[in-house]
């Protein structure tokens, strides 16, 4: 099959080509995308920051419906619609066994090399050159090939950009809150970088009644969102750094839980020292694979700091979207509030763009049907 | 709102207060430091260090310097906003906290300057007072 994709060339160099797809072999589908969610896990690839093999279909926050289903693939059948996990664990591995899907050693492994588990890839350059698909999945083309375990399959009617969202950042963002952090009612929390993850986060502290509930950010735009999605202070961060404020906010002694959702040194930095003695932060923003973090060392034994990371939300995909949609359908969960803008699947680089000027929450690639 | 709008507001109240403690009797605190201690302050920038004159007992007990002429190698460095600097000679700042949240970040032996502590309840009020009177000047 023909389809036209958004391929990392190199880095920094992202354009529209027509790529042939192979069709899904034992244990694959093949997936037509509707959405897909632009994430800055995508742009840490464009930018080499999060280095993988050229070249790349970008893109893993996707929902669509099966095209067609490879030999032994009983779940699914085409038609049905999907939402793409771009952590599909094998079951069997190690984590898997430890119930840590998310950690997944086969998912990671594949994921690292930029093809499916079995080591292949199913885009193909006219050429016959293999274009790797970005996380095991590659949601920037028209259609993709993922193994059986990375589409889940959605309930009829389900609004299928809504469910690109959840795929990635709503699972991520409550998953911290929820599972890594474990907040609790009443508990005070804030959420450093307030995009697609961090309002996720803060619609799931406000789910569990924490309250305060602080949005940090250096976007007054996207403290905009962070209200809509249910903080109940902003702190927009200047030069000295946003300390100061959450410990006003706190009466002097920090919050319970912290969370960075942006993937920096310095605000992982914040949102650790922004804890209360006996407090944790959690890290979910994904910085480049070098950089180091400095931390104060007496703070963890002499104040019982924790310092968690969080990665996927520690979900499993089947287990948790389902749940996630039925909150949505509830009132609970405001999927919609983060979807700020529909972009084609050549306005890659424009959706960027607007993901880095905080003007957007979440951009999202819209497909023509 | 930044305590201090400029290096200059900086200086004229934490570093002409520092003056004031050279002629003081805690000023012969800075002995038992042995060594001279570097602020270095952010938003706004600025460095101040004081250098210990012998012999002990003399007045002044130690020399102000600000930026570019605070060359002498510390002994002690301490770096802090400037707001949380204010708050600190304020008496508004539990040291063992600020160190854990990194407020503050000491190089050297700290424990010299540890023993200077209990010292510093005298200290407070007067750096609260000399504050409001360089802020009304
Ligand atoms: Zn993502
Ligand atoms: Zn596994």
């Amino acid at each position: 099959m023909r389809v036209r994709a958004a391929v990392l060339a190199d880095y920094g160099r992202l354009g529209l080509e027509e790529l042939d797809l192979d069709d899904p072999g034992p244990g694959e589908v093949c997936v037509r995308l509707a959405a897909a969610g632009v994430c800055h896990s995508d742009y840490h690839v464009y930018t080499g920051d999060l280095p993988l093999p050229v070249p790349m279909v970008l893109g893993h926050e996707g929902a669509g419906r099966v095209q067609a289903v490879g030999p032994g693939v009983s779940a699914l059948r085409p038609g049905d619609p999907v939402v793409l996990s771009w952590l599909p664990a094998c079951g069997r591995c190690g984590p898997c066994l430890r119930g840590r899907p998310e950690l997944c050693r086969v998912a990671a492994l594949a994921g690292e090399h930029g093809t499916l588990p079995g080591g292949r890839t199913p885009f193909r350059r006219p050429s016959g050159e293999p274009v790797h698909q970005f996380s095991l999945t590659g949601a920037f083309a028209e259609c993709t090939v993922v193994p059986e375990a990375g589409a889940v399959r959605l309930p009829e009617g389900a609004d299928l950009a809504s469910a690109a969202l959840l795929s990635c950042g709503v699972l991520t963002g409550t998953g911290a809150v929820w599972r890594t952090a474990g907040v609790r009612p009443g508990e005070s929390v804030a959420v450093f970088g307030a995009g697609g993850v961090g309002c996720s986060a803060l619609q799931a502290a406000r789910m569990v009644s924490a309250y305060p509930r602080i949005a940090v950010d250096v976007h007054p735009r996207r403290l905009e969102a962070a209200a809509a999605c249910g903080a109940t202070h902003l702190v927009l961060a200047g030069p000295g750094g946003p300390l100061e404020r959450v410990l006003d906010l706190t009466g002097g002694e920090g919050v319970d839980a912290a969370f960075e959702a942006i993937g920096r040194p310095e605000t992982i930095a914040q949102a650790f020292n922004a804890t209360r003695p006996g407090g944790r932060a959690v890290v979910i923003g994904v910085a480049p694979p070098h950089l180091d973090v400095s931390l104060n060392a007496f703070a963890f034994p002499s104040q019982e700091k924790r310092l968690l990371g969080c990665w996927y939300g520690e979900s499993s995909p089947a287990r948790d979207i389902p749940a996630l949609l039925r909150l949505q359908e509830a009132g609970a969960l405001d999927v919609r509030s983060l979807l700020s803008r529909r972009y084609a699947l050549d306005e890659v680089g424009e959706a960027f763009a607007a993901m880095l000027s905080g003007a957007v929450t979440r951009a999202l690639i819209a497909f023509a049907s | 709102m930044a305590v201090f709008n400029d290096t200059a507001a900086l200086y004229g109240t934490i570093g002409r207060f520092f003056e004031t403690l050279t002629g003081a009797d805690e000023g012969q605190l800075i002995h038992r430091v042995g060594g001279p201690v570097l602020f270095v302050y952010h938003n706004p920038e600025g460095r101040i260090l004081w250098v210990p004159c012998p012999p002990p007992g003399g007045r002044p007990a130690f020399r102000v310097l600000y930026g570019d002429e605070a060359v002498e190698p510390p002994l002690l460095t301490f770096e802090q906003d400037a707001d949380t600097a204010d708050r600190f000679w304020r008496g508004e700042i539990d040291l063992a906290q600020a160190l854990a949240r990194q407020q503050l970040r000491a190089t050297g032996p700290l424990s010299r300057a540890m023993k200077l502590l209990p010292h510093l309840d005298a200290v407070y009020p007067r750096y609260a007072a000399f504050a409001s009177g360089a802020a009304g000047a």
